[in-house]
């Protein structure tokens, strides 16, 4: 596996649903390349220097500030992620804060760092950060209160809907054969929240609302094509009525 | 076999097509002040002059009447923070002509943003209003979820 | 129908690419002055008059390679030519807006726009394999073989198309050259293979220090994930390591 790629896996599906990007787009304004081989002969064809260790934090990969994080020559200690097997926090969750001030206080899940087993609670387990001080104009700044992120595997819990109280869950496939998250304590199906898919684009895809340069439905959707012996250029050349009976001569491959 | 290629010609051979070009072209503004119906494109270093000229008559429907081309070599420099030497890739330009009687002035594309003082008081205070009207709002109720709001 | 609904793309154009649209009213204002003919197709490399300057331009996701199977060539022909012009649109933007020092809006356009391209040359591709196969049982692809190349490592060799065949082609035979025995190749690939055999050691190693550090942070982990994420580390062994266990004796 290519070095980008495994970087590459570590942005989480649900990490970047929100905001709608093509991955494409997200490893381009990720990845910093020092040197890439020219093509030829070489004694490591398609090699690439390229930076392999990133910090993650609260800022998503495509951000200035991530860039910022992972300056070039920038290092930060090494984090450790626990594994977990499936991720079961999604944006509009009930859940409850089990560490901190806030401990025992039920929130909805805002955010979802999957590189960092992290979910922000809105408004819950809160620091005060001042933002604009002057010490030369006297100015003590303003105070603004930030969520600050909580670890999915042993500070925040999932709230069973039958009791609201806290849970841990598992995957279960119901009779239609869709997976579901159970808890465990009562049996009960966690319903998944209608907020998991919402994008900035849209809140749910029937929302969805066309820009100028979308293709309507209805147009991609029509099917045109009509299965026919020839290929894409014999087709075309049919259809621009451009006749060609020139055979070609001997060629020779090797 | 992938669109992308090109078999030989050879004499008596069918004639050469390509129905899927892959070459790219953008506009760029002059550096240098050029007469009206001179436009400047930066392009793909495989375009000759005369897939320059074919590429703007069938694609974009606009006549040409000249085409030169130069090859501009990419800066060499120092990279900022390890100080090994890097050098750009070298561009190819394109300088077309157009008929006497056509003109094309590159539009600006990006509008002055107006630097008046005004303005700027006015911002000022619209976020110093917003600020105030955020923390007469939660003024009594320190500590409470964003969502807990009618 | 509804992800199909929001699509990148002027597929809607598609009847009217031939005869070149001329839809841009803007610069008849600033231009009927001027007795000389404006020219409106330079501005299709321009975006429209409405984003410029603008901080964001909505766009929806890029064509995917099951809904091109359903067009006819010829709509996937013309396509391709508006996916072009978009493309060079957006590559003039960002030029000028890297020279202008300004912001360039959405630039994940140009990503759609790209692999919609990609997609577009796949399914084409698909296609002619198909009709190949059919016609000749090969696939038409360009054939190849894998070669050991001068310096004694392995490459798959693309052949190519040649109006002469190989034993009079002098310069293919002076460019061509493959492996042949030599001392200092085969002393070079002993220390190359001791250079990859040791580079896949120091992983190992640092997989396992890994799997330590986290053994050592979170005893209660799921060893299933564990196991999932490195499935070459030996956790067991990880487990016995003195730098796995706690300050305490063990009972």
């Amino acid at each position: 596996m290519r070095i980008s790629n495994i970087l590459f896996s570590r942005i989480g599906k649900w990490s970047k649903q929100y905001a709608n990007l093509p991955d494409r787009y997200i490893k381009r304004s990720m990845e910093q390349v020092y040197w890439r081989n020219p093509k030829g002969i070489n004694y490591r064809a398609n090699a690439v220097i390229q930076r392999k260790k990133f910090y993650f934090s609260v800022h998503r990969p495509w951000t200035a500030e991530f860039r910022n994080d992972n300056a070039p020559g920038v290092y930060r200690p090494k984090v450790f992620v626990e594994p977990v097997k499936e991720w079961n926090f999604f944006c509009g969750d009930r859940v409850e804060v089990l560490v901190g001030k806030d401990k025992g206080k039920q929130g909805i899940v805002k955010h979802i760092f999957e590189e960092r087993n992290w979910v922000i609670v809105d408004g819950l387990n809160c620091k005060l950060k001042q933002m604009g001080a002057d010490k030369k104009r006297e100015f003590e700044g303003i105070w603004m209160q930030e969520e600050q992120p909580l670890l999915i595997t042993n500070e925040v819990a999932l709230v069973d809907p039958s009791d609201l109280a806290p849970t841990t869950v598992e995957w279960r496939l119901t009779e239609a054969g869709e997976r579901v998250r159970v808890s465990i304590r009562t049996g009960r199906i966690i319903p998944m929240p209608a907020t998991a898919s919402q994008t900035i684009d849209y809140k749910s895809k029937s929302t969805y609302k066309e820009q100028p340069k979308d293709t309507e439905g209805s147009v991609v959707t029509e099917v045109t094509f009509k299965p026919k012996l020839c290929t894409f250029e014999m087709d075309l050349m049919d259809k621009m009525g451009i006749k060609e009976d020139r055979i070609p001569p001997k060629s020779y491959w090797y | 076999m992938s669109s992308r290629w090109y078999p030989i010609y050879q004499k008596g051979g069918p004639q050469l097509r390509v129905f899927l070009p892959n070459f790219w072209m953008k506009l760029v503004k002059p550096k240098h002040e050029q007469p009206p119906n001179i436009v400047q494109f930066a392009c793909s270093m495989e375009m000759t002059k005369y897939d320059i000229k074919n590429y703007l008559e069938k694609i974009y429907n606009v006549s040409v009447v000249e085409v030169r081309t130069r090859i501009a070599l990419g800066k060499t420099r120092r990279d900022p923070g390890l100080g090994y030497i890097v050098k750009d890739d070298d561009t190819k330009y394109a300088y077309v002509t157009l008929p006497k009687e056509e003109k094309f002035e590159f539009p600006t594309l990006f509008p002055k943003v107006s630097t008046d003082l005004e303005d700027y008081e006015k911002t000022i205070k619209q976020s110093k209003d917003g600020f105030k009207a955020y923390v007469d709002r939660n003024k009594n109720r320190p500590g409470m979820p964003g969502w807990f709001t009618i | 129908m509804g992800p199909l609904s929001k699509l990148v793309n002027l597929y809607r154009l598609l009847s009217n690419v031939n005869n070149q649209t001329k839809h841009l009213p803007f610069t008849t204002i600033a231009r009927n002055v001027s007795t000389t003919k404006p020219n409106y197709d330079l501005m299709e490399f321009f975006d429209d008059p409405k984003n410029w300057g603008s901080n964001e331009v909505k766009s929806g996701r890029s064509w995917q390679k099951d809904e091109m199977r359903l067009k006819s060539n010829e709509d996937l022909h013309k396509l391709w030519y508006i996916l072009l012009k978009e493309r060079n649109m957006l590559l003039t933007m960002e030029e000028e807006a890297k020279n202008e020092t300004m912001l360039f809006p959405s630039p994940e356009r140009l990503d759609k726009v790209e692999e919609s391209m990609e997609n577009l040359e796949a399914v084409v591709r698909e296609r002619n394999k198909a009709y190949y196969e059919l016609e000749t049982g090969e696939t038409g692809e360009r054939p190849g073989r894998v070669e050991t190349g001068p310096f004694g490592l392995k490459f798959y060799y693309k052949m190519r198309e040649y109006k002469v065949p190989k034993h009079m082609n002098k310069k293919w035979q002076e460019t061509h050259q493959f492996y042949k025995h030599d001392k200092d190749v085969e002393a070079f690939l002993l220390k190359y293979g001791e250079k990859k055999f040791l580079s896949k050691r120091r992983q190992y190693k640092r997989d396992f220090n890994h799997v330590i550090g986290l053994l050592k942070r979170f005893p209660n982990m799921d060893m299933e994930a564990l196991k999932q994420q490195y499935p070459d580390v030996d956790i067991e062994k990880a487990k016995n390591n003195h730098k796995c266990r706690g300050h305490f004796v063990p009972k």
